[in-house]
This record gives structure tokens, sequence and C-alpha cells, in this order.
């Protein structure tokens, strides 16, 4: 597959290497002004431009893209133009719309007959067994209130004893969360919202998952995983995940008792959250590198369940992408960076808990600044052709070299260009 | 001929018989073997051979074949050092350490050993799994000592020596009259490496020799498998010398060691924390400072630090190490259990390990939290490395795997292999010893990616010595000496040498010991 995207890559362009003399020099915007991003632009010997000046890249909030993609704004952009964010990202990385989007995909390809979607019953913890998607269950059971509070119920009464969290739609970092375990405080909790004391609650939607209970714990601690995917086309889909991950620890041993039910220490595993506990480590930062997970979990707990373990994340993320394809405004200008936001539970099982357009580009540690250093090089190497200057001309196939820590999850129209009769071969071999 | 081997052999096979009566294990082993012996496989007539067939297929052949191979291997530790020229140093040493734990005693008003109250006793059960929770004041203790400060008794102990050549600086360790080995007699004790065989380590998609395997790690794997499954440990040893898989390691090092749990060993675990719930010894709290100060603050290890605190203070409690390591660790003092009756029992030898730990002692532990989820396992293959190897890395003695002899292969390889840098390191005034002295007494732990750490702990296994480790030493050094060259000031070579997370040990080793 490399070797094809090499070919491609130099018939088109003849000299994979450009010398770095013969580059026209790259003007770059940006709104965020963070070291890792600034360090990197000045190591391309970029020149930095205000955003009504001639930009051929563009770092930008989600905000400058949606309104620069707006119809008001009337901007077109030309072909050596490019900017990180594609216009309508929240169909991915709202939590509501990416739970409706991820239910859609399922449904069509059930109507479809497709193998993907088959169902099967499982027992849940209290027995109870209800029917799931055998290969498409990576995100937890969620519901979006008030719009689906019937549906919520129905859900909720099949394992009363369960613990849910509510999550509001558009926040991130962690902030207004809870978990419930009791239908009674999800009531009162709605009573609340509509009192006049708390009219902003009214108008904001949350998702009510199904809690993930039984996490896999490390030193008895629970933890999050962030993976880092790049998405630089969405038809064909062509995606990149970055090798570099990280989890992240809660200061606190994790205790599923009631008591410890309001204690977000033990329960959130966001830096945000666990920066104002007591415990924070400022030399580490409760980050451990996701090949430190992986040498844990092959020492301790064998080969091939850890293969399976990371083969089933990148399943999660390919078809969490595939969902989101036909509704994404797919713009060859753009491209996007998600941070990737995964829970294991005890059963090596990853869930997708939710997927960030923004990642945090601060650095909270020395670790983590080298982390974002290189995933912002990588990125600019992946996304822009070999002679280094945005065009959306380009195939969009980078050569082996410019991959850095980055591995294709998936490029169809590589796969296409393989087996043009069965489109999702190579995935099901590979994933599989 | 076969008469004479008999001959020869029968009197060590008596005594290793008669000790293997005195192992812990013989009950049970007995036990099986009497089960066995009256089992309908086992044949009155040909009851020699049937009873030996009944064995293999039982697997209690191995445990034999094993228990024996564990015997001679203890049988080859020296009895106290042959040169007593060091002995003296050593004493003073060890003397010097016990002062600086009774004055850290008087300074802080507490005893070396007390009983602990009831109260204190129930909160560290309580807390036992999560013992980073448990509060205690440490801003007074300090480590006893540190890698530096036993690097200063060891550049005095030429001191100890006569002096045999006048040109030679007083900080070298070229005087002590020890032998170590030059490059090309490590080649000879590393074959498969010197040979340039493929090893694990070096590249993940290194493709394998053998038909019907992809890669060297899938051939790896599964010839690692056979060799889990049949358990000989010297098999397994000579396995480790290419490198284990991360997957099977945690099973072959116990294999290798004799560490592998038992009922007996898991009580005896809990017998150990037990003591240490009764008895409060000073030296809790210098476990519990040198956990934070080195595994909590690391990114690597972090997560794993309730699980050390366990560890490491049962260590403390093990008076099996020094029963095990009498000859080797000096002599611990007796101190009395304040709060004791006095009787026999309010008497203990502190610590009970014999073992005082130093700045950064956790880090011998550490890596094994990557190999093993259970305190008990992972306590048992850590107390076999430092019973075989550790120790040697902080005690004074002449031993060829010690730490003195180490230094000194260092020295020497450096001096033979890389003239330049030593003339440099000469030139700039700097011991080149300083800037590779903490690396070797915690034989690279906590500077080394734990991935890169776990295979060079493997070569230390498989070829069962320590001298890779200096070996290592002088590999990084001259991968980078160019950029030593370019400075002048221990802080600078320090800093030029501070990050190893890029280093990759096998290529790097198998470089320095390939033939050019």
């Amino acid at each position: 597959m490399n070797q094809d995207a090499k070919k491609i890559a130099n018939s088109l362009y003849g000299r994979v290497n450009a010398p770095a003399v013969e580059r026209c020099r790259v003007n770059f915007c940006t709104d965020l002004e963070k070291s890792v991003l600034m360090s990197n632009f000045e190591r391309r010997a970029w020149n930095q431009v205000g955003p009504d000046d001639e930009w051929n890249f563009y770092w930008a909030s989600t905000q400058t893209c949606r309104n620069l993609f707006s119809v008001e704004s009337g901007y077109r952009m030309n072909d050596n133009q490019i900017i990180n964010h594609f216009p309508n990202h929240y169909e991915l990385s709202r939590k509501d719309l990416l739970v409706k989007n991820i239910k859609r995909y399922r449904k069509e390809l059930e109507r479809e007959g497709n193998p993907l979607a088959e169902k099967a019953e499982v027992a849940l913890h209290g027995g109870q067994v209800v029917t799931r998607y055998v290969h498409l269950d990576f995100v937890p059971v969620t519901f979006v209130l008030p719009a689906d509070y019937n549906m919520f119920v129905e859900e909720y009464r099949k394992s009363p004893q369960s613990t849910w969290i509510m999550k509001p739609c558009g926040k991130s970092q962690g902030t207004g969360i809870f978990l419930i375990n009791k239908l009674s405080k999800l009531k009162k909790w709605s009573r609340e919202a509509k009192t006049p004391f708390h009219p902003q609650l009214t108008k904001e939607s949350y998702v009510i998952s199904r809690y993930i209970d039984n996490p896999l714990l490390i030193g008895g601690k629970k933890f999050d995983l962030r993976l880092y995917v790049l998405v630089t086309s969405f038809r064909p889909l062509k995606a990149y995940l970055f090798q570099l991950g990280f989890c992240r620890f809660c200061t606190v041993k994790y205790d599923t008792s009631v008591t410890e039910l309001d204690n977000m220490y033990v329960h959130l595993t966001n830096v945000s959250v666990q920066k104002h506990g007591g415990d924070y480590n400022n030399i580490h930062g409760g980050k451990m590198t996701v090949q430190n997970l992986r040498l844990y979990l092959e020492g301790t707990q064998g080969r091939a369940v850890t293969e399976k373990l990371f083969a089933a994340m990148q399943w999660l993320i390919v078809h969490s992408l595939k969902a989101v394809s036909s509704v994404m405004a797919n713009d060859r200008h753009c491209f996007e960076c998600y941070g990737y936001d995964i829970i294991i539970d005890n059963q090596l099982k990853p869930w997708l808990v939710e997927v960030n357009a923004s990642p945090s580009l601060t650095s909270t540690t020395v670790n983590d600044r080298i982390l974002k250093y290189k995933l912002i090089d990588n990125m600019l190497s992946v996304v822009l052709p070999p002679d280094g200057v945005p065009d959306v001309r380009w195939n969009k196939i980078p050569n082996a070299e410019a991959m850095g820590n980055f591995d294709l999850l998936i490029d169809e129209e590589l796969i296409e260009k393989e087996e043009p009769s069965g489109h999702s071969r190579v995935l099901k071999t590979k994933y599989k | 001929m076969e008469g004479i081997h008999e001959e020869v052999i029968k009197p060590t096979a008596l005594k290793i018989a008669a000790e293997i009566k005195t192992l812990t294990s013989y009950k049970t082993m007995y036990g099986d073997l009497q089960k066995i012996a009256s089992s309908p496989s086992v044949k009155k007539d040909e009851f020699k051979q049937t009873l030996h067939q009944a064995m293999k297929d039982h697997g209690l052949e191995t445990k034999f074949r094993n228990s024996v191979y564990h015997l001679i291997r203890t049988h080859n530790k020296q009895s106290k050092d042959p040169v007593a020229l060091l002995n003296k140093a050593s004493n003073q040493w060890e003397k010097r350490i016990h002062k600086s734990l009774n004055s850290m005693c008087t300074d802080l008003e507490t005893s070396l050993a007390k009983t602990r109250p009831q109260s204190e006793q129930e909160e560290l059960l309580e807390k036992w799994n999560e013992l980073s929770t448990y509060n205690l004041d440490l801003s007074k203790y300090r480590p006893v000592y540190a890698p530096k400060d036993f690097l200063e008794v060891l550049l005095t102990l030429s001191g100890y020596a006569p002096y045999t050549r006048e040109d030679e600086p007083k900080w070298e360790f070229a005087h002590l009259p020890l032998q170590v080995k030059t490059l090309d007699q490590l080649r000879k004790v590393f074959p498969e490496w010197s040979n340039g065989e493929p090893l694990l380590g070096v590249n993940p998609n290194m493709p394998s020799s053998v038909p019907g395997f992809a890669t060297l790690e899938a051939e790896r794997i599964s010839l690692g498998e056979r060799v889990a499954v049949l358990g000989y440990a010297p098999v397994v040893q000579e396995y480790l010398k290419k490198g284990s898989p991360q997957c099977l390691r945690a099973k072959l090092w116990s294999q290798v060691l004799g560490s592998e749990i038992k009922p007996a060993e898991t009580e005896y675990f809990s017998q150990l924390k037990k003591d240490v719930l009764e008895i409060d010894l000073m030296i809790d709290k210098l476990i519990f400072k040198d956990v934070q100060l080195t595994a909590s603050n690391d990114d690597q290890y972090f997560v794993f630090e309730d699980l050390l605190y366990q560890v490491m203070l049962c260590f403390s409690r093990d008076s099996q190490v020094m029963e095990i390591l009498k000859n080797s660790i000096g002599n611990p003092p007796t101190v009395t259990i304040k709060g004791k009756q006095t009787s026999a029992e309010s008497i203990t030898v502190f610590p009970p390990s014999g073992i005082i730990p130093f700045h950064g002692f956790s880090m011998y532990a550490t890596p094994f939290c990557y190999l093993y989820d259970d305190p008990a396992q992972l306590y048992y293959t850590f107390r076999s490395f430092y019973i075989r190897y550790w120790h040697r890395l902080h005690y004074i003695s002449t031993h060829s795997q010690g730490i003195v002899s180490l230094c000194l292969l260092y020295e020497r390889l450096l001096e033979a292999n890389e003239p330049l840098l030593w003339i440099h390191f000469r030139n700039i005034n700097i011991n080149p010893i300083r800037v590779v002295f903490k690396w070797l007494m915690r034989a690279f732990s906590g500077h080394l990616p734990p991935d890169q750490l776990l295979l060079l702990w493997d070569a230390i296994l498989g070829y069962d010595c320590l001298e890779i480790l200096p070996l290592l030493a002088l590999a990084i050094l001259s991968f980078r000496k160019e950029n030593i060259f370019q400075v002048n000031t221990i802080q600078n070579v320090d800093a030029v040498l501070a990050d190893l997370s890029t280093i990759s040990v096998i290529p790097l080793l198998q470089l320095a010991l390939m033939k050019s």
C-alpha cells in the first residue's frame, strides 16, 4: 500500500525530498499562539500573517472556521489554502450528535443487511438479557435529555442498579458532569433545572450514558486514554492514528461505593479536573504513555488480549469516522485532528467516551510538550504535499517518511485502488 | 570410565541430596514423590525405571532438576571476601551508615524500632492497598546515602591498596589488584551477540530465518512458549540470552530465578506484612520517603506507587534475605524494640533483612511492576533478583560482579576503546566514572524506558552476569561522544547524558560487541 502511495506521489511530483531552498515561503495565520504550534511554524521558517492577509495555512478556532465557511462571510479559499477544521466537526465532537450519527450508521448497515450490523443477546451485570450489536457496540448506551427521556426510563428499568453519567452536550473538560444511580435524583435535577433560578440550564441538552462501572484499573486507579486521530478527508475517508497517545490517571483509588459517587476525583480523568486534586503531581501530571500501557498489558495479561484490545480501538475509531463521513462537509481545504477519549473496561473492551475537535495543546509536563510538539510536526508533514506548500489538488497520499509517528488507519481511496469490487475487504482482514 | 565418573560424582550427589532435605520445599516434594510411587503406573519389579517415567510424566523431574540447579548456583557464591584489603573500607562505611541512622533517630527523637500502637496498626492495615494515602510527616527524613556518597567512598578505596603505578591519578580504580575482562574477553562471554546473531529488541519487524515465521518476534514467541512449558531453569536461561518477548517474560524470569510462588510463599509474604504492621521500624519512613522521591515522581512508574510501598516494606522484614546474603552484606546492628517486654523477642536485627536502603533503592523493584500485578509474585522475583545481583551494586567487595570491579571494568574499557574520550575527560579534569555511576548502581533502572530496561535485564539473567552494565555505559558514551567533546564541565556532560529515552539498548550493545 505504501509502495503504491510512494509511486503515485513520485509520479505527481517527481521529487519526494524537495530541497528546502526551492520552497516558496508559506504564510500562516493562527488564532492560538501556543508554543508547540509557534515553534513548529518557526522551525519551518513560515511567515506569520493576519486573518485578512493572504494566508496558506490557518490554525483556526472552530468558531473562526465556521465563520469562514458560512454563507454570509462569502470567503472563497484558493487552491493553496488549508485550514485545521471541518466546518461541521460538531457532528463528531458534540456528544449528542455523535451518538445520533452512530445510531443512524448502525441502522443503515442493518437495513442493507451488512454483516457488520449483526446483533446478539448479551447478559448485563444484573443478569438481564439485552440485544446489542456484536461489532458496533462501542459507545455506552446513551440518550439525549430531555428529548429521549421516555426511552431512557425504559432502558433504566432494565437494570435499575446501574449508574448513569450526565454530561452537558456542549461543554468539555469535565464541567457540568455528574453521576446518577437513582431515577429520583434525575427527577430532582430536572425540577431544579426548570426553576427560574437556573434559566440557563433549561436551554441546554444533556446526554445520559450508562456509566462504565467496571473500568480497567492499574495500580488500583482508573484511567482513560487520549488518542490523536488525524483526518485529511471524509469522502474518501483518510485517517491516521498517532502512536504516542497517553493514559490519564485519577489521583484517587477507584471506589464504586455510593458515598464516593459525588467525588469527581475518583471518576473523572480529565486533567482539568484532576489538577485541582491535592495529589496532582506536576512532574508526570498523572499521564502514562500508551506504549507503556501496552508493555504493562502484554507483561501481565499476555499478548493475544493486548493485540485484540488495540485492534478494537482502531476499529472503534474507524467506524466512528465512517458514521459521520456521509454528513460531514467534506471540503478539500480542511483537515482536522481529533482527540479521542476512550475508556477500557476490565474485560479489556474499549468504549468511546467522546471526541474532541480542539484537543488541548497546553503542555502540562516536559514529556507532554515533547509529545505535542511531535504531534504538530508530524501532522504538518502529513497534510502538506511533499514540497511543503499547501495545495488542495494534491492527492493526499503522504509518502512513508512523511508519516512520522502516524500510522495509516484507513484510506478508502487506496482500498478502492487495490480492490475495486469489495470495498471494505482490507479493513475486515485488518481489524477482525 | 563410567565407574570413575560415578566415584567423582558420588560425594557431590550425596551432599546435594542431604541439602535438598533441608529445603523448605522438600516436604511437599517428598509427599508428591510418595504419591507417585504408590500410583499404579509404578511397577514393583521395574521400580527404578517406572518411577522415573512417572516422575517425568508428572513434571516432578523438572522440579527436582531445578532444585539442584538453584542449589548449585548458591554454592558458587563466595564466602567472606578473599582480599582482606576492602574489608576495612567496607566496615568503616557500614559504621558510618549505622552512625548516621542513629543520629537521625536522636535528631528526630524517635527510636529505631518500637511496637506500633493498635490504632496505627489498624489504620495501616486498612490502607495497605493504598499506602500513598497513609499520612506521614516525612519532611525531616533524608535518605541515608545517595549514589554520589557511595561513589565518594569507592573513590577512596585506592588508598587502601598499595600504589603500583606512579603515573596514574589517585582516583582511578586501576590501583586495585582486581582482574577484569577486556573487550575481547567480553566478546567470548557474549558469543551470540558478538557473532551478530539476530536478537530481540533490534527491530520489531526483523524477519525470521526459520521457515514458517514472518518475524523474529513470532519465532521467539513460539520457541519461548515451548521453553516455558518445559520450565527447566538452565534452558530458560539459555533462551533469555537472545531476549524474551514481553508476553512471556514474567513467567520465564520467575522460572529461571526459581521465584514461582506456592502456598508456602504466599503465607510467608503475609507473615512479612504482619511483621510490618506490628513493629514500627524507623526504616519504614525511609522506605516511604524513597518511593515518594523516586517512583512517585516518575512518569513510567507513578501508577505503581502503592504496590511498591507494600513490596519494599515487606522486603525490609525478610530475615531470609540476610540469611542468604550473610557473607556479603556486613553485620547489621541488633536493637531493642521499644515498648516490648524484655525477652528474646524484644530484640531485632535492624532491619531484619539487613539491607539499609539508599536514595533510589526502590528502583531495583519498579521495573517488575510491568510484569506482575500480584504483590507476592512481584516480591519474590524482585527478591531473587536482589539476592542474585543487586546487592553487589551497593556493597563494597572484590567480587568480579561487585560494584568495584564493574567500575574498574568501565574505566579499562573506556581507556582501551575510546582513548580520545578518555583523554578528553582527563583534560577537563572529570573522573569519567562520575558521569555513569548512578546508571551502574541502579542497573539503569529509572534511566532507561522500561521496555529497554527489561531487555537489558534479560541479558543479565541470560548470561548471569552484570558486566553488561559497564559495557552499556561505555556504548552510550561512545554513541554520544561527539557531543561530549563539545563540553567541558560536569554539568554539561551530565546534560548530554541525561536523557536516555531514545537509546536502543540491544543494537547499541551488539554494535559494541561485534568486531568492526
